[in-house]
């Protein structure tokens, strides 16, 4: 039984893959807590495809991937708050024609690829049994930073999600700090996506925060609850990959929404538990 | 610049004995147009807002309240005109602003300890820690709103008027110069609404300047200045001289009529029944003694 676990983790990709997993668990559990308090999911969800144009244009130059993708989260970003500005739509507007508009470009791209197929799912999917060492250093560099952005800022951070405008009476600077929050996003998003991928990044980003959110009474507890469960995610995720032969990046991310509906569900139950036996409670002392 | 506290014996227990119009006012607006982008909330309008009393703004729905508290409590800048908000050197978050709680997040996983904790953050700014100061005046403050016993509880886990109570909580916590509170009573319960009242009469006493909106006419008559708006300054100053009949028509569009103490809608539809009675009250009238407490 034991040798389940410790088998797979005793090859060197494997380690690679788990330590890739476990800093990205970390990085996007920091951030994506306030994804999920303020209900960005949906800017994140178009942030971590908004990258993929960025990503193939590098690989197509020869620059590095990363660079790539920053400057695909960039051209988003502005895109989205240009729309929602000179357009006069509803951000989510902006946002939907952006996600599509960056995302059928970047296929547009690869498509001109001879290796079309296995480059966009890499890009997709991730390549987190192709983690390198390199990579995990940028990766650990991504983790600290989102940990001191999100220890320095919390103050700024809670006041803007509670309201905006009660931030902006605080001297808060709310528009500074969800220029903070957007840019600690980006960085999650484009250290993260190597490892499982730009569409399976956002699983990350938001399953581990959503299922702490049913669990954890204040945001730093949420913050640890997430990392826990999305590092758990990851370890449990590796396995069964290993063992079952599955894709590893979206067996990850499937662990990870499994979690979040197992957890709903149990919760409902204790409810129904406590309620019921609450209910008899109250007629043994009526009778 | 402090507001000038009188001391006269007796003064806690009636109103004020001060003329609000002697003394300098916190608020200034000359020709003060209020927009947002193309659409004008407020026409060019001349008012001042005393300091260290009770000012109410009333008007109909639409008619630039809100929009009047957020030009002061500086969100919305002016579009035209001149607005003056507590004149000479001010203090970091001198102004505290309770909103309209449908405004709030209320999904947030923090507890009412940390929702009124928030208010020291505009003096401690983002890094300094707590001291055992901003912790007194954030107890005092909940104390004051009766909401001690929910300090761990969430706010998806409290009532409307319970929710209300730490927004206003959160405000007094600020321990500012000048608070301002958009509806700060409108469809709460009983007991919240006369804790809320109580709490603002306390901040008021304390030489506070407090500028609240309201859909009440007894609560507009319970103050010490009133703005009448409809989208401009309609009238401007102490109860008595706004709160009459041909005015509030003005500003309403209906006819008011005053009838033995009583102001009165003069509804065709109901003529028979001796028209529709609106809720206002002097300030002799027992009745309001919730106000006063």
């Amino acid at each position: 039984m034991i040798e389940w676990v410790t088998d797979p983790f005793s090859v060197h990709f494997m380690q690679q893959a788990l330590l890739g997993g476990l800093l990205a668990a970390v990085t996007t559990s920091l951030i994506g807590t306030w994804v999920v308090i303020r209900g960005m999911a949906f800017m994140g969800d178009a942030l971590a495809h908004g990258v993929l144009p960025g990503i193939a244009m590098a690989f197509v130059l020869g620059f590095d991937l990363t660079l790539g993708a920053i400057a695909g989260a960039l051209v988003m970003v502005a895109g989205i708050a240009f729309v929602h500005r000179k357009g006069g739509l509803r951000e989510d507007t902006g946002i939907g024609l952006l996600f599509v508009g960056m995302l059928a470009l970047g296929v547009i791209i690869v498509s001109r690829l001879p290796s079309f197929t296995t480059s966009l799912t890499t890009f997709l999917f991730g390549d987190i049994l192709g983690v390198r060492s390199s990579d995990l250093l940028v990766q650990a560099t991504a983790a600290a930073i989102a940990l001191a952005g999100v220890a320095l800022l919390y103050r700024p951070f809670l006041v803007l999600s509670f309201n905006e405008a009660k931030a902006q009476v605080l001297c808060l600077h709310p528009r500074l700090a969800h220029l903070a929050m957007l840019t600690l996003l980006t960085l999650a998003i484009v250290t993260s996506f190597r490892a499982v991928g730009t569409l399976l990044v956002f699983g990350l980003l938001i399953a581990p925060p959503a299922t702490a959110s049913l669990l954890a009474r204040s945001v730093p507890t949420m913050m640890l609850t997430g990392a826990a469960l999305g590092s758990a995610a990851v370890v449990v995720g590796l396995l069964l990959s290993w063992h079952l032969g599955t894709a590893a990046g979206a067996t990850v991310a499937a662990v990870a929404v499994a979690a979040f509906f197992a957890v709903l569900f149990g919760r409902d139950v204790a409810d129904r538990v406590s309620r019921s036996r609450r209910g008899t409670d109250e007629t043994d002392g009526g009778a | 610049m402090l507001p000038i506290v009188f001391h006269a014996p007796g003064a806690e227990l009636t109103r004020p004995t001060v003329a609000p119009e002697v003394r300098e006012p916190v608020v200034i607006a000359r020709d003060l147009v209020l927009a947002y982008g193309e659409r004008v909330a407020l026409t060019a309008s001349d008012f001042d807002i005393p300091a260290g009393g009770l000012t109410a703004l009333i008007g109909p729905n639409g008619s630039g309240k809100s929009t009047i508290l957020n030009a002061i409590a500086g969100l919305l800048e002016p579009n035209s005109g001149r607005l003056a908000v507590l004149a000479g050197p001010r203090r970091l978050a001198a102004i505290a602003y309770v909103l309209q709680s449908t405004a709030v997040n209320e999904a947030m996983p923090v507890t009412v300890r940390e929702v009124v904790g928030m208010g020291r953050y505009g003096s401690l700014g983002p890094f300094r820690r707590f001291t055992a100061q901003d912790r007194a005046l954030c107890a005092v403050a909940m104390e004051r709103l009766a909401i001690t016993e929910l300090a761990s509880r969430h706010l998806d886990e409290l009532s409307g008027g319970q929710r209300q109570r730490v927004f206003v909580a959160q405000g007094l916590a600020q321990a500012a110069d000048l608070l301002l509170l958009d509806e700060p009573i409108t469809g709460l319960d009983l007991p919240s609404t006369e804790r809320i009242r109580s709490a603002i009469q306390a901040e008021r006493r304390r030489g506070v300047t407090v500028v609240l909106t309201t859909h009440e006419l007894a609560d507009a008559a319970a103050a010490d200045w009133v703005l009448l708006l409809a989208g401009r300054v309609v009238a401007a100053g102490p109860p008595d001289e706004v709160l009459v009949p041909g005015r509030l028509s003005e500003a309403y569009g209906v006819t008011f009529l005053a009838h033995g103490g009583r102001l009165m809608i003069d509804d065709p539809a109901h003529r028979s029944g001796g028209g529709l009675a609106i809720e206002t009250r002097h300030r002799a009238d027992p009745d309001l003694e919730g106000w006063q407490a």
